[in-house]
């Protein structure tokens, strides 16, 4: 099993304090929770859908992640005490609206294999889901290049296909004009190739309209890496319960995001509770299946955080929150590795890809 | 292998002299040996252009001969071995319309290799050239045509070399901001700082610095800077014919201590004095009839042929290329001489080199001026492989970290 130990500090927790003072009751999981949530994650770890450090890469050295870094909710020693195994790492850009979007986005690319070939103890490039199995099983985080923004498709498929042979396996489709409504025939061909390609199509942040479309012509599981039960945060990038139900017949995987704009309820301040809260949710709708996680990291330590997720090194305690919640163990091991590395799977050969 | 039925007419048709039908049958048998490396064919914007990368609606395993200087067959009776595929995409796009034209124009060769598998081979290195020459297969390899597909970012080139491109022309037509071209006004005069760090960076990959279509300036810079040897994947001689697409013999003498190879081009315009003058017409008139003078699509070449009709065209033949090669050999040397057709990049061609099918009779001429067959070996095959190779050491003994340089880091 992967060897969370082999680094120093693979188990400190959190260097950052979040700005946020604790709420009176902080969420602190019983201690037989944690243990048996450690116990399970060593077997199952986390695939994570969702983590920008890719953007933070200019003015971070490789060795600050590996060795810890103070200023960032993201490092190598953190994401292994997490119990992270495999880690989508998003090529979005500071400009993916701007002109220049392919060539930043060459350069997030650049920026993040980089990275992988830097710390080939800690991170290993994989682009199906047996290279995803391999690199766990060697102590390596499977890392999943992805999503690109749909705007960096500069409405080509060839572009397309470019950014699948240097690795990627996830498209973000909102925010592509060819999504404006529903989607254009432009937009519903790009997503038969991606079909094609094994590249998975992401509907975090889509309009219902595009979701629906895209459900309807879909030929593999889509994913959404980045979205919370809109039933119980109004988020734009959250998805609504109709979206949810069709997921399951779908069998794509809404991992849901700890970004604490996204599970808060009402005013409070976000806690880990209100993240179970949405696990549960997407997982009562969409089906035990068909739920995952995206911890939403790769900023800055002092950004705001969801109070007892405050850096890659806490899915332990969301994991013994579920535990607490009678989670089984069934359904936390699809919830943390299986779902998302079945879609991955089923992708990349779906039964009409053409 | 299949008739090849290229206009390209064999010098000497039955009844020739009996000395030129024996020069053609040892220059096919050459050619068997050591097949032709090419530095440059255009035939993936041909397909942009009339195809719209349709690769059903202009098969290149069937004869195009009228449509096309380029198909499988006339490859193969061309006794070519491996072609470097260029990725060009013109100079007047700029950012990342360029860069998507050339992922475009590159995953248009991806296809066209993953359709023909049992001609082309996919080469990335100089071992993978020897594969296929001994498999009896096309290497074949990708070139950029122009800092412009890298649209300022090191990051990006790393990715055109990923994505499988060994070579990058510096500049096309036009100047950009770190490198001058030969056929634009002098801007950063050669290389700018940038511009070194882009050639330093192509050698720490191993991708091969092209300088056809650069200022002497820039060719001079770059020969400063390169520790891999260079290429000139299609340009001749500047002495033999006066024109800024060819190679002054200062920059060819520095061949030998830089150990590349100058890829002497067929591009009648070029190769041909009496062509420069008759294209610069033909240019002014293209552009009075609101066309871009290197438009070869069927409205462009019926203006072409328009003018033709009043202004009748010269016509280079082997002979001038081998004019030019005799000369490059002899300022440069042997070891650093190369064929870089550009093929479907020429709206006209020499009248015996008309298309793919036609470098026999290149071999052919250079035999009857006496160069041997060891001469021929490296000139077609022997010299680009090794310069690739040469390439690759360099690459290897760099051990650098990814160049992290940007232009306004460097040149601002």
């Amino acid at each position: 099993m992967a060897d969370l130990q082999h680094l120093p500090y693979a188990d400190t927790a959190a260097f950052g304090e979040p700005d946020e003072p604790p709420p009176a009751e902080a969420p602190t999981p019983a201690a037989f929770d944690l243990e048996r949530a450690r116990v399970l994650l060593a077997a199952q770890l986390v695939v994570d859908g969702h983590n920008t450090l890719g953007q933070q890469l200019d003015h971070t050295h490789w060795q600050d992640l590996l060795y810890g870094s103070a200023t960032l909710d993201t490092d190598l020693p953190r994401i292994q005490a997490g119990g992270v195994g495999a880690q989508f790492w998003s090529l979005h850009t500071a400009a993916d609206t701007a002109p220049d979007v392919v060539s930043a986005t060459l350069d997030r690319i650049d920026a993040v294999t980089t990275l992988i070939a830097s710390v080939p103890e800690v991170l290993r490039l994989v682009t199906d889901a047996d290279q995803m199995a391999e690199a766990r099983d060697c102590g390596r985080i499977a890392s999943i290049l992805g999503p690109v923004a749909g705007a960096a498709l500069a409405d080509s498929l060839g572009t397309l296909r470019a950014y699948h042979a240097l690795g990627v396996r996830s498209v973000t489709v909102a925010g592509a004009h060819w999504t404006a409504t529903g989607l254009t025939a432009f937009g519903e061909s790009a997503l038969r190739e991606m079909n094609r390609l094994g590249v998975l199509v992401d509907l975090s942040g889509a309009t219902e309209e595009t979701m629906d479309r895209a459900l309807s012509i879909a030929a593999a599981p889509v994913i959404l890496s980045r979205s919370a039960a809109r039933a119980l945060t109004d988020h734009p990038d959250n998805v609504t319960d109709a979206v949810l139900r069709r997921l399951r017949a779908n069998r794509g995987v809404c991992m849901v995001s700890f970004a604490p704009d996204q599970v808060r309820h009402a005013d409070q301040p976000a806690s880990l509770w209100d993240v179970a809260d949405h696990v549960e949710h997407v997982r009562a709708l969409a089906g035990p299946e068909s739920v995952g996680l995206a911890g939403s990291y790769g900023t800055a330590s002092d950004a705001p955080h969801t109070i007892g997720l405050e850096d890659a090194s806490c899915y332990p305690n969301l994991i013994a929150e579920l535990l607490h919640r009678d989670w089984s163990e069934a359904d936390i091991a699809a919830l943390t590795w299986g779902n998302a590395a079945r879609v991955m799977r089923e992708a990349q050969s779906p039964p009409t890809a053409g | 292998m299949s008739p090849a039925s290229g206009p390209s007419p064999e010098v000497p048709a039955s009844g020739a002299p009996a000395e030129a039908r024996e020069a053609l049958a040892e220059a096919r048998a050459l050619l068997a040996d050591f097949p032709v490396v090419d530095g440059h064919n255009d035939l993936p914007w041909a397909l942009r252009q009339h195809a719209g990368y349709d690769l059903d609606r202009l098969d290149v395993a069937a004869d195009q001969t009228g449509r096309l200087h380029t198909d499988l067959p006339r490859l193969r009776s061309g006794g070519v071995g491996a072609q470097f595929w260029s990725v060009y995409v013109r100079s007047d796009m700029a950012g990342d319309d360029a860069v998507s034209a050339t992922l475009e124009q590159i995953d248009c060769v991806d296809r066209l290799l993953a359709r023909h598998p049992a001609d082309l081979a996919p080469a990335l290195t100089a071992d993978d050239m020897e594969a296929a020459r001994a498999a009896g297969r096309i290497a074949s390899l990708k070139g950029a045509e122009g800092g412009h597909s890298i649209n300022n970012s090191l990051a990006t080139l790393r990715a055109l070399y990923t994505l499988g491109v060994r070579y990058m022309t510096l500049t096309h037509n036009d100047n950009i901001a770190w490198a001058d071209s030969a056929t634009d006004e002098p801007g950063v005069g050669g290389l700018s700082a940038f511009g070194r760090e882009v050639v330093r960076e192509m050698n720490r990959l191993g991708m091969l610095v092209d300088l056809s279509h650069v200022a002497a300036t820039t060719m001079r810079d770059a020969l400063d800077t390169s520790e891999a040897p260079v290429i000139f994947s299609h340009s001749s001689a500047r002495a033999v014919c006066d024109h800024p697409r060819n190679i002054p013999d200062d920059v060819l003498e520095r061949l030998p201590a830089n150990g590349g190879v100058a890829m002497a081009t067929f591009v009648p315009k070029f190769v041909l004095p009496a062509a420069v003058e008759w294209t610069h017409r033909a240019d002014e008139n293209m552009r009075a009839h609101g066309l871009h003078h290197l438009d070869t699509s069927a409205q462009a070449m019926a203006v072409h042929a328009a003018f033709e009709e009043s202004h009748p065209r010269p016509t280079a033949t082997a002979a001038t290329v081998a004019d030019h090669l005799d000369h490059m050999r002899e300022v440069a040397g042997i070891a650093h001489v190369g064929i870089g057709g550009d093929f479907d990049g020429t709206a006209f061609t020499p009248s015996d080199l008309a298309d793919v099918a036609g470098y026999p009779n290149l071999i052919a001429e250079l035999l009857t001026r006496r160069w041997s067959r060891a001469d021929i070996a490296r000139l077609t095959w022997q010299n680009a492989v090794r310069v690739l190779r040469d390439a690759e050491s360099v690459a290897r003994a760099a051990n650098r970290p990814p160049s992290l340089a940007t232009l306004a880091s460097l040149d601002d």
